[in-house]
């Protein structure tokens, strides 16, 4: 069964370098999908934290996908680099608290293509489920800010 | 001399994270551990107090760095960079840009002034109420005194109709009916929203906030609940069923009632005005081409205030539109030079974004203005319209306290407020009735170039 039928919920982290109109065109996929999907522009993959993606699993998501662009591509050098560093970190993290490790996963836009975030989403949501809904009671949406 | 106008205000932080002009990006592998990291020099402890936003994942660095590029200088191995942040510069759209919206949002949480440090570097002119400039040129002494009440400034206008003179019969009593006139201490009402997430709990707010500012909020009729009939004294009903529906005990207590221009208009006015004398009719027309002929009209046969709204753009109906200013300027002019401009009043609504903008529409001839999006945008809206879309609101207004909301909403009134303090103050005028129609103290960019210009291309 593909992730979308599965009802799993998807977090996507993406660069924003990736698709400049990236706002308009998630829209509609949101609109279908409601909270089953969530965007969280990052003005540079390298940006992500190993907070955010152990945040996002906490606030509900059953998969995480942090989107980078291509490798050697990146407007500030070497932060899709970064991300990949982190997130395998964050991976490292969740599998020694017994969770399996393809909750997080990176994908790398290939050089030279030029797709839409929501064409992209719409891949991701097509693939196979591995893995199942997180098997953690999730507390929801927490409001206070926590410190890093 | 009546009490002055002041509005308090308070504190009302932000619910979400503001989506900021640029971003750190600080990376962590390569870090030479120094002693002593620049991080822990931060003058404002961003770093320090980092915290983390889950609903948005927003960092708390963004919001809280001041833009001083000391960690960005200080870092051995140049591992603090400050990058532009692409989802500021996506905010809102060619008309509400980022710099508005971030502009209100500051004002909305602290009813403050926007300052926006030494010097302008430009452009001068743009188009819409870019191209108008207005002339200060009586700032003789600090601009603020208004503000802070050592000059007596007074905002207050009037809505209704007003008549031009008196009648006394023989035994000197007077003879002239009298229309009703309503008093607002501050130019603006709160109008119709283009769009908006369900609208329940923004409508209270609109209305808590009117109520503290003593003004008024449009409410639609097909809206009504007992929540907002607990606000009626601050309410203009926009009639946007039948007539016949609303009941006599609801149109008694109504001061402003709305009702859509149309071919019945002055029938549904009289019938109004039978039920209740004491309200006063507003009709709410579309800006068009033709709309001055027709506001003429409709004060010969009797009207007593006009609500011209343009699109959220600030442009009229129809094919190549103009913008709000030069049509309300025309309306101005024709009702001024048939002699009628004092016994109506006009509202102008659409396309007012900035503090700014309020002072220029009344300029152009608006005796009061109706503001919808900013207020929005002063509850966090973005200006994303994905509400219209259908799509969640990103920043949940649709479950916003009302409270919080008039909170938000008085702060950025208290703000703009100051600001038109600030105009008049500057202009060396004390009333901003006065202020109406004074085009003398606006020069219009595309009147001055054709006046430099024109000639140029004129053969001798």
């Amino acid at each position: 069964m593909d992730q979308k039928s599965a009802g799993l919920k998807i977090t996507i982290f993406f660069c924003q370098r990736i698709d400049a109109d990236q706002d308009a065109h998630r829209r509609p996929l949101e609109k279908e999908l409601g909270s089953q999907i969530r965007f969280f522009p990052l003005p540079c993959s390298g940006r992500i934290e190993p907070l955010h993606l152990l945040r996002a699993l906490e606030s509900g998501a059953d998969k995480v996908y942090v989107v980078t662009c291509a490798e050697g591509a990146c407007r500030y050098r070497e932060g899709n680099i970064r991300a990949k560093k982190r997130l395998a970190y964050a991976q490292g993290l969740i599998e020694e608290i017994g969770l399996a490790k393809d909750h997080l996963e990176l994908i790398h836009v290939l050089a030279g293509t030029t797709t839409t975030i929501a064409q992209l989403a719409e891949e991701l949501l097509a693939r196979e489920a591995f893995v199942g809904p997180l098997p953690v009671d999730a507390p929801g949406q927490e409001r206070q800010q926590r410190q890093l | 001399m009546p009490p002055k106008y002041h509005i308090k205000t308070a504190q009302a932080p932000n619910r979400f994270q503001a989506i900021t002009r640029s971003g750190v990006i600080a990376w962590e592998e390569g870090c030479l551990k120094c002693p002593r990291c620049v991080k822990k020099d931060c003058v404002y402890q961003v770093y320090e107090k980092r915290g983390l936003e889950a609903r948005q994942m927003l960092d708390s660095l963004d919001t809280a760095c001041k833009d001083c590029f000391r960690c960005v200088q200080g870092c051995p191995n140049k591992l603090i960079q400050k990058g532009l942040n692409p989802q500021y510069k996506a905010l809102g759209d060619h008309y509400w840009t980022p710099e508005i919206i971030s502009v209100l949002w500051s004002q909305a949480e602290s009813g403050r002034i926007p300052v926006s440090g030494a010097g302008y570097g430009g452009p001068f002119s743009g188009p819409g109420f870019d191209a108008m400039w207005t002339d200060m040129s009586e700032i003789v002494r600090p601009t603020r005194d208004g503000i802070h009440g050592r000059e007596y400034i007074s905002t207050t206008v009037d809505l209704g109709r007003k008549v031009m003179a008196l009648e006394f019969d023989a035994g000197g009593k007077i003879t002239t009916t009298v229309p009703p006139l309503v008093e607002i201490p501050l130019p603006i009402i709160f109008d119709i929203l283009p769009w908006s997430p369900p609208r329940r709990q923004i409508t209270l707010a609109f209305l808590e906030a009117a109520r503290a500012l003593g003004t008024f909020a449009v409410v639609r009729q097909s809206e009504m609940n007992a929540a907002i009939e607990e606000h009626l004294s601050n309410v203009v009903l926009w009639v946007d069923g039948a007539v016949n529906d609303l009941t006599d005990e609801l149109l008694k207590t109504l001061s402003l009632i709305e009702i859509p221009d149309g071919d019945h208009v002055m029938e549904m006015q009289r019938l109004l005005k039978e039920k209740n004398p004491k309200a006063i009719v507003f009709i709410r027309m579309e800006l068009n081409p033709t709309a001055s002929e027709r506001v003429i009209w409709l004060t010969q046969e009797g009207a007593e205030v006009f609500h011209l709204v343009a699109n959220e753009y600030g442009l009229e109906k129809g094919e190549d539109p103009l913008f709000i200013k030069e049509r309300m300027r025309e309306i101005h002019g024709s009702l001024v030079e048939k002699g009628l401009r004092d016994e109506v009043t006009l509202i102008a609504s659409g396309g007012i974004a900035m503090a700014e903008h309020m002072a220029k529409i009344i300029l152009c001839g608006a005796d009061a203005l109706g503001v919808d999006i900013p207020l929005l945008v002063a509850m966090e809206c973005r200006v994303c319209r994905r509400c219209k879309e259908g799509v969640a609101c990103p920043v949940e207004l649709e479950g916003v306290d009302p409270a919080w909301g008039a909170g938000r909403i008085k702060n950025l009134m208290a703000a703009w407020h100051n600001q038109l303090l600030e105009v008049l103050g500057a202009m060396g005028i004390r009333e901003a009735r006065r202020l109406r129609g004074e085009m003398g103290r606006a020069m219009f960019f595309e009147d001055l170039e054709k006046e430099v210009f024109a000639p140029m291309g004129k053969r001798v």
